[in-house]
């Protein structure tokens, strides 16, 4: 029997597999955009991409725009690659179910 | 499948990974308010130079469009994310505002514009904008709206003063005010979709 992949443990989580994917599609997004488009709360989001900071797969940038504070969060490479490579073990795995 | 994993999670996991990637792409498609704000500009510019008489009307109006369409995209992007999209059809726009711009100013100056010259000219850059935009969003409905401002362009060459500047004010009517409507409403209804369709609480 042939060995089946291992899925990233990290990308796994689903809001952390969301703010990926997310990001996959911008090129950089704010916390704000981020939170309204998961429905996460603020401490669970933080939490998630302090996470997904610390493996190395988003890159944030903290600025103020007109005055007020904003922290945006930009996919890494290594982030893009992980995300692929968990797509294709998800789709190894499921085989014909999809 | 290995025992250990439940393949329904795992479809769920693909359908979440493609319904966030959609989601972000959505982002990009709230432009419609522009159309009819610049749609509205031509017709305030159009009525001042005909019953004011005045040469700075086109200039002025086309400056105040473009200062006020800088402020309202600005406020509206701080909450939004940039896209590669997004900055595409930034580029596609900002280009055709500027060239047409810049050649309708040298004519006006020079003496050489006439109304035929001006629609062909504001027809066909609209007509290429539109089109890139169109395929780019894959709209097949801004194409159309590409479609009329070329055969305004083209028609416009061949009809009197009068008819060419009545055939711009219809086109205006079609490819600005009403476009830009639809496309506020279908920008609606996909933000009420996508409101009604996520929401990723727990980790």
């Amino acid at each position: 029997m042939p060995d089946l992949p291992e899925l990233n443990p990290v990308i796994h989580g689903k809001l952390r597999l969301a703010l990926l994917s997310l990001l996959s599609s911008v090129e950089e997004a704010e916390f704000t955009w981020l939170r309204s488009k998961t429905g996460s709360t603020d401490g669970n989001l933080g939490a998630q991409l302090l996470k997904l900071e610390e493996a190395g797969y988003v890159a944030v940038e903290k600025k103020f725009v007109q005055r007020k504070p904003q922290t945006l969060y930009r996919m890494t490479d290594d982030g893009r690659s992980a995300l692929t490579e968990y797509v294709s073990a998800l789709k190894e795995l499921l085989g014909s179910a999809i | 499948m290995t025992s250990n994993v439940d393949e329904q999670d795992l479809k769920d996991r693909l359908s979440l990974i493609e319904t966030m990637i959609a989601e972000g792409r959505r982002t990009t498609e709230s432009w419609g308010w522009t159309f009819v704000l610049w749609g509205v500009a031509y017709y305030i510019a159009i009525a001042w130079a005909t019953l004011g008489q005045s040469v700075v009307a086109w200039p002025i109006t086309m400056i105040s469009a473009s200062v006020l369409t800088m402020v309202l995209a600005s406020r509206r992007a701080a909450s939004r994310p940039d896209t590669t999209v997004g900055r595409a059809m930034l580029a596609i726009w900002f280009g055709m505002g500027v060239s047409t711009f810049i050649v309708m100013m040298s004519l006006g100056i020079s003496g050489r514009l006439e109304l035929h010259v001006a629609v062909a000219i504001v027809g066909a850059m609209l007509g290429a904008a539109n089109a890139t935009s169109g395929i780019i969003l894959k709209w097949k409905m801004q194409f159309a709206c590409a479609v009329v401002w070329w055969a305004s362009a083209a028609i416009s060459c061949f009809l009197s003063e009068i008819q060419a500047g009545i055939l711009f004010v219809i086109a205006i009517f079609f490819c600005q005010i009403v476009f830009g409507i639809y496309g506020m409403v279908a920008e609606s209804r996909k933000r009420k979709a996508g409101r009604a369709g996520h929401g990723v609480s727990h980790a």
